[in-house]
């Protein structure tokens, strides 16, 4: 039966970890320690798939689960795979039963003493992110409620995972907006030096350092950074003609 | 409830004008009921564009807080909380001593600066004021929250249609870097032979001594009124 003041405890802490800049690892790893505390299960690990859909083992419970879980990727099969790749979850499937539909994972994880094994898929919506492997070393179902608190460590975890893919991004795009801004600023201090330098108003001036960028190959930021950092002297820029003003009127 | 809230916000957001970031800050300033309102982008610790603001008082906040490098945005935005300051006046220049005079002239009595991000990633401040003295009430700040929430989203969503290096369509029509004072800090460097941040440096100090904002010193400089000699 699930430990009720150990699932609320470790829904409290994955939720503290969710806003603060976490790391999967850990949370993961804590996911599964907190399975073997609080549900009545015997060792617990996580498998997450690699943005090209290969398995890898994220967290276990104990260097026996790493082992059980990495053999399951070897061989390919186990609980942990079967739940990933269905999307559906995988519970009470006794190990020593024969014939069984994971015949050399069941006799590697028996000989380590487990009796029966459980996976839930961690999903959110349509996508498969990985999988929560369980194992007790028992036989016989799986209490629903233990299954139920399982998903519901299982399905934070995942929303965990999935928020901080969103803040990796939101960091991808602030860091892109605020070099972009910088690059507006940079062009117009070298505007006002080759304006100050050669008497060209801004538009000519800005002229100028295109026309050099463009004459040399060079990235108009680039450049620009070049002549507000006094790395290049202005002199030297390639020389253009003004644009014929429009014939006064008197 | 955070999420009536929300919906609300982004009830206003869709209809009674056209979206972007001016839209933005009207509602900023009407469901936190404000006498007006600005959002600031902000690199590590200095503001670096402005994405909107609703009027001249604002407009004259965000530009005090750009040329200053302090204030209520400047402070959310390197704390990561929401910085309120009830009474400018009687705060007196201690709580920020350049900006408090520059805000209390541009008619603002009472500030505050809600951080813009998402997750840990900073991206600048939601800068709210009020024209006469007072904190704000629950329901304001917590409208102000979501309003700081909504925000980031926004400015997220817009930049994620550009190109690397580039600023996102909307984005480059709002924002506002204040290009005249870049102009200028880069004509003085030339004046002074010094480096464009050191002459940045003494724009912003002479319009603090003589009282202007520095985009209208940086509008003296680029039409050449102003010039800078070495040695004075």
């Amino acid at each position: 039966m699930a430990d009720q003041a150990m699932l609320v405890r470790t829904l409290v802490e994955l939720a503290d970890n969710l806003v603060d800049d976490f790391d999967v690892v850990e949370v993961l790893s804590l996911l599964s320690g907190r399975c073997v505390d609080a549900l009545d299960v015997n060792a617990a690990g996580v498998m997450l798939a690699s943005p090209t859909g290969s398995l890898q083992v994220v967290a276990s419970s104990s260097e026996t689960m790493r082992t059980l879980e990495m053999f399951q990727l070897q061989a390919d099969e186990g609980p942990c795979v079967e739940a990933y790749r269905s999307g559906q979850p995988v519970v009470n499937v006794d190990l020593g039963a024969t014939g069984g539909r994971w015949p050399r994972f069941a006799s590697h994880a028996s000989s380590e003493g487990f009796g029966s094994a459980h996976s839930l898929p961690m999903r959110l919506r349509q996508r498969t992110l990985g999988a929560l492997n369980m194992l007790r070393t028992q036989t016989g179902a799986f209490g629903t409620a233990d299954i139920a608190a399982a998903q519901a460590l299982a399905d934070i975890a995942t929303i965990a995972i999935v928020q901080h893919q969103a803040a990796d991004d939101a960091q991808a795009l602030n860091s892109q907006l605020s070099a972009a801004l910088n690059s507006r600023i940079v062009i117009e201090q070298a505007k006002g030096r080759i304006s100050e330098a050669t008497g060209a108003d801004m538009d000519h001036a800005f002229r100028i350092l295109r026309n050099h960028a463009r004459n040399h190959n060079l990235r108009l930021t680039a450049l620009a950074d070049q002549v507000a950092q006094r790395n290049i002297d202005i002199g030297s820029l390639d020389t253009l003609p003004p644009p014929r003003r429009p014939t006064a009127r008197w | 409830m955070p999420a009536e809230r929300l919906v609300r916000v982004l009830g206003l957001l869709v209809t009674g004008g056209a979206p972007g970031g001016r839209r933005l800050c009207e509602v900023a300033a009407q469901v936190t009921e404000m006498s007006g309102a600005g959002v600031m982008l902000l690199s590590e610790d200095r503001p670096q564009a402005s994405l909107c603001s609703t009027d001249t008082v604002s407009a004259a906040i965000e530009e005090a807080q750009y040329t200053l490098g302090e204030g209520p945005c400047v402070d959310a935005h390197r704390q990561g909380t929401p910085i309120i300051e009830a009474d400018l006046a009687a705060a007196g220049p201690s709580r920020w001593a350049a900006f408090s005079t520059c805000a209390l002239d541009a008619g603002a009595r009472a500030v505050f600066g809600f951080p813009v991000r998402i997750g840990t990633v900073r991206l600048g401040a939601l800068n709210l004021y009020r024209d006469r003295p007072g904190a704000l009430g629950d329901d304001q700040q917590a409208d102000a929250l979501v309003m700081a929430d909504v925000a980031a989203s926004a400015i997220l969503a817009a930049q994620s249609d550009g190109y690397p290096g580039e600023l996102g369509v909307d984005l480059e029509a709002d924002t506002h870097v204040w290009t005249v004072v870049h102009q200028a800090a880069g004509m003085v460097s030339i004046q002074l032979d010094i480096p464009v941040g050191d002459a940045l440096v003494r724009l912003r100090a002479h319009a603090f001594r003589t009282g202007r904002p520095a985009s209208e010193v940086a509008r003296d400089i680029v039409e050449r009124r102003l010039h800078f000699d070495p040695g004075t």
